[in-house]
């Protein structure tokens, strides 16, 4: 087991942490709002955390398997890249939900586009990454679209973080087999992935908010 | 471009409404309920209902007519939408 693989699977595990505790804070949000939103969130994170499990085991897995189980072995990979797929496509829903109920359809009907994009791909995997780019692409334009209006830091921070995300996802497309750009996109989602719990951590070290606050 | 209000939205409007207009501490009515809440009065109506039955206002007749004050659920609830709209928010989101 190389330092790659060891960083690899440390990264899947970090990337759990980090979607689960988006999605604790989420479903506490759903408990206490009755969010739609916050439900869309939610599901979004558990599906992209069970899939860093999966893709984790399977990066566990793969190393010592015996003869027999590497069916087994590459289910599990197969299940973790569907799951997160099916995650960051809860994450354009939420978007394209906002944007079609405020009545402005732009960049949500970019969106009808993507079967042209993905099915043109020939393996499984490829097209599950060729979804997941697309669809954490498409967050990336939505998002950066939110913060030019409500001008929020921690909306640049979470554009900025599945921008780094979608550049790691762009890299492995393009490039999957080369050791020094496997690395690169190694990098590029985990600084995304850390980018994306600085909400969790700002939630959670907030103090009792002011009962008389503007809301 | 009029921005679109989710119910939770409109719902914390109108608590907020029932908190800050209190300037007597009897209630406010449900013609300011309707001013600040901007939404009609058969959707007001209902909501009113709702946010009573769920123990968000408290309602209370006085000279005849309906008076509501927010409770201290309801006090919960704005929190709780000001702390998770934030946290919406971060994800370019509403709540």
């Amino acid at each position: 087991m190389g330092p790659m693989d060891v960083f690899s699977n440390a990264l899947q595990f970090i990337g759990a942490f980090v979607a689960f505790s988006i999605a604790f804070v989420a479903y506490k949000g759903v408990r206490e709002t009755s969010s739609s939103s916050m439900l869309r969130l939610a599901a979004a994170f558990v599906f992209l955390g069970t899939g860093f499990v999966l893709q984790g085991l399977y990066g566990i897995g793969s190393i010592g398997s015996a003869p027999g189980f590497e069916f087994s072995v590459a289910t599990l990979l197969l299940a973790g890249m569907f799951l997160q797929t099916a995650g960051y496509f809860f994450l354009a829903f939420s978007h394209v939900v906002d944007v079609l109920l405020s009545g402005k359809r732009g960049v949500a009907t970019a969106l009808v586009l993507f079967p042209i994009f993905a099915l043109s791909q020939t393996s499984i995997e490829t097209v599950l990454r060729s979804l997941s780019f697309y669809f954490i692409l498409y967050g990336v334009i939505e998002t950066a679209l939110s913060y030019s209006k409500n001008k929020n830091p921690n909306t640049l921070m979470i554009a900025a973080g599945l921008g780094m995300l979608a550049a790691g996802w762009w890299v492995s497309l393009v490039a999957p087999d080369v050791a020094l750009l496997n690395l690169l996109q190694l990098l590029m989602k985990e600084v995304g992935l850390l980018a994306l719990f600085v909400p969790v951590l700002k939630f959670s070290f907030r103090k009792p908010g002011d009962l008389h606050a503007p809301v | 471009m009029p921005q679109y209000r989710t119910q939770g939205r409109i719902i914390a409007d109108i608590l907020v409404t029932a908190r800050d207009m209190n300037m007597d501490g009897q209630g406010v009515g449900i013609t300011t309920l309707l001013r600040k809440g901007n939404v009609s009065y058969s959707r007001m109506a209902k909501l009113i209902v709702d946010l009573v039955g769920a123990g968000l206002l408290l309602e209370e007749t006085l000279d005849k007519s309906a008076k509501y004050r927010i409770s201290d659920k309801g006090m919960k609830f704005l929190q709780a939408y000001v702390q998770f709209d934030d946290f919406a928010q971060s994800f370019g989101l509403k709540l």
